[in-house]
C-alpha cells in the first residue's frame, strides 16, 4: 500500500513487476478510508468493521470494484 | 471492560503516547498483571486481527495504524514521531489521534518525497495517488507484504 506521484508512476511500478495496475485511490478518498477505519481505534468500544460494513465504506466513497470486496473468492483484474 | 480490551487499549495508548510498541512488561506495568497474562492476550488479539506479532510471538510488529518497526511512512503530530505500516495507515494515525499532523512518505516508484499536511478537516489538496497491489480479501494472508 504505497503512495505514487502520478498514474504514470503506478504504471511503471506495475510494469516492472509484471502486474496489472489496481484501482487507484485519491488522497481525499484515502482520508475517508483512514477515518472510517481508525477514528475510534483508541476507544474501548472500537472494533474492526465487518465484511458488510467494509463493503459499505468502500461503496460510499466510490470504490465498488470487486478488488475491494473483503470476501471475494478471486479478483479478476482491473475493471 | 474485559482483560483483552484493557490490553488492547493499553497497547494503543502506549503507541499514541510514545510512538513505540509496548513490550509485555510495559503493558503489565500499566495494568498491574503479569507479562505472561499480557502475552496470552497478545495472542488472542492477533487472532482477532487487531495486532500483528513478530516471529517471537511476543513483540508487537503492528497495531494498525501504528508500526512497531521503522517504515518509509512517518507521521509527526504534536511533537511526536510515529511510523505507519503503509500509506493508508499514514493517514490513519492522525485519524486515530484526532490531531493535526504532517505525513512524510515517498513515491513507491521513484522515491520522490511526499510531505502532506493533515489538518482537522483532513489532508491538504494533493494529486498524489494511493495504490494497493493486494485485493482486500487477501490483506491478512500476509499483512507485512500487503
Amino acid at each position: 500500500m504505497l503512495f505514487f506521484r502520478s498514474e504514470e508512476r503506478v504504471s511503471e511500478w506495475c510494469g516492472e513487476r509484471g502486474v496489472d495496475p489496481r484501482p487507484l485511490v485519491t488522497v481525499p478518498q484515502l482520508w475517508q478510508l483512514a477515518t472510517a477505519w481508525y477514528s475510534s481505534r483508541l476507544d474501548a468500544t472500537a472494533r474492526r468493521p465487518g465484511p458488510d460494513e467494509i463493503r459499505a465504506i468502500f461503496a460510499r466513497i466510490g470504490l465498488a470494484d470487486p478488488f475491494w470486496d473483503p470476501q471475494a473468492d478471486s479478483f479478476a483484474g482491473p475493471s | 471492560m474485559d482483560f483483552d480490551t484493557q490490553v488492547k487499549i493499553s497497547v494503543y495508548r502506549h503507541f499514541a503516547d510514545t510512538g513505540e510498541a509496548p513490550s509485555t512488561v510495559d503493558v503489565a506495568g500499566r495494568l498491574g498483571c503479569t507479562s505472561s497474562e499480557v502475552s496470552d492476550a497478545f495472542t488472542r488479539l492477533r487472532l482477532q486481527r487487531l495486532i500483528l506479532l513478530q516471529e517471537d510471538g511476543a513483540t508487537i510488529r503492528m497495531a494498525p495504524p501504528f508500526s512497531g518497526v521503522p517504515t518509509p511512512h512517518r507521521v509527526e503530530s504534536a511533537g511526536r514521531w510515529y511510523f505507519a505500516n503503509c500509506a493508508w495507515d499514514a493517514l490513519g494515525i492522525p485519524a486515530a489521534l484526532h490531531q493535526t499532523a504532517v505525513v512524510y512518505s515517498e513515491c513507491g516508484q521513484t522515491g520522490e518525497p511526499l510531505r502532506l499536511e493533515v489538518g482537522s478537516a483532513g489532508p491538504e489538496a494533493s494529486n498524489w495517488l494511493f495504490h494497493c497491489l493486494v485485493p482486500a480479501a487477501q490483506w491478512w494472508v500476509d499483512l507485512v507484504f500487503t
